[in-house]
């Protein structure tokens, strides 16, 4: 798919001057591009003007055809705000009409539109303040990398216990990563569960994200900020256990992937 | 605009996941912002209110009770939206 490289175009579904002002669609270029598992590439991008973001924000990708066909999807921004390069880990969806590009053919020099960071919804500052309970499945994983990021950059040490789910070792994304937080021992706890092979020797959990796994990460007089993130099954599920469990409705928030995984 | 439960059939969204579109709308990003239904009362977050659609047009419906709150669809004379359902949408400023 050819992509339009002009900065200043206007799109004929756009309504107005006023609204490309307010959030305009940039072109960004991709710098790098990080190969995070058989699956999963993270692309280092340059986008002229960012203005910034929070983590747990995303923003919209949109890819334009020679023909004029657009396709836009929402990607989670991987990156912590203090880092000089906005990143995007995308999962290549064998029906995806985006990611397939993204995730499999994009090269370093490489250009698309992309507008954001949008949502104030499902974010986490130092402000929010902790416990931190993170919940995710496969690519889920992404905003909620963006929070550890920030977490360890400002050298927070409110605790923060990430679940994470997992269909073998080789799925886990930013895994060197994970390890290196982990081992900071500033109050982090990481918990893996593995839903299709487990590692030899492996006692940790090896089935889907479940009551026990969630009132064993967790418990609720922590009062734990919760974001949940991943396929839809797996967030109502956890969603509704840990109300059940005696989390409070207002601290859980949930961000599900679309009907085709787009919002990673 | 397409009739309410056309695109019921896929899952839905959380609100924030459409918050590019509402940002054609609106000067601030409304997705922390409070939205009261005009069918049952009850509050949310406008990013955690339930949407069905895309960036091409979305549903916002009540958890309680499925009253469609907020509409918003692009078309080729423009983008429209709807807040009918609605009682009103509380604005506060960010921290």
């Amino acid at each position: 798919m050819a992509i339009r490289g002009e900065s200043n175009a206007t799109p004929a579904t756009d309504v107005g001057a006023s609204s490309s002002s307010r959030m305009p669609w940039r072109v960004a270029e991709v710098t790098t591009v990080i190969e995070e598992t058989p699956r999963v590439r993270t692309l280092v991008l340059r986008v002229p003007d960012w203005p910034g973001h929070m983590a747990g924000q995303h923003v919209d990708v949109r890819l334009t055809g020679e023909d004029g066909y657009q396709a836009q999807r929402s990607y989670s921004i991987a990156s912590a705000p203090e880092a000089s390069r906005v990143m995007l880990t995308i999962e290549r969806l064998e029906d995806g009409e985006v990611s397939p590009y993204l995730a499999a053919e994009v090269r370093a020099g490489d250009r698309f539109e992309l507008r954001g960071p949008i949502g104030r919804y499902f974010v986490w500052t130092a402000a929010v303040g902790g416990p931190l309970f993170l919940i995710a499945g496969g690519s889920g994983i992404v905003p909620l990398m963006a929070m550890l990021r920030h977490r360890a950059a400002i050298k927070s040490t409110v605790p923060a216990y990430f679940l994470y789910s997992s269909r073998t070792v080789e799925d886990i994304i930013y895994r060197g990563e994970l390890d290196r937080l982990a081992a900071l021992r500033d109050g982090l706890t990481i918990y893996h569960t593995f839903t299709r092979q487990q590692p030899e020797g492996w006692t940790g959990g090896a089935r889907r994200i479940d009551r026990a796994m969630l009132a064993d990460a967790c418990p609720p007089r922590e009062r734990p900020r919760i974001f949940i993130c991943g396929p839809t099954s797996l967030v109502e599920t956890a969603a509704a256990l840990l109300l059940d469990l005696g989390h409070e409705r207002g601290l859980i928030k949930t961000e599900r992937f679309g009907p085709t995984g787009t919002m990673t | 605009m397409t009739t309410d439960h056309e695109s019921d059939s896929a899952p839905p969204l959380d609100g924030n996941a459409v918050g590019g579109l509402l940002r054609e709308l609106f000067v601030l990003d409304i997705t922390a912002a409070t939205l009261t239904c005009g069918g049952c009362g009850i509050t949310a977050l406008v990013g955690d209110v339930r949407v069905f659609g895309g960036p091409m047009g979305a549903i916002f419906r009540c958890v309680h009770c499925d009253t469609a709150v907020m509409r918003v669809v692009h078309t080729p004379t423009g983008l429209w939206f709807d807040m009918r359902g609605a009682r009103n949408l509380h604005v506060t400023p960010h921290a």
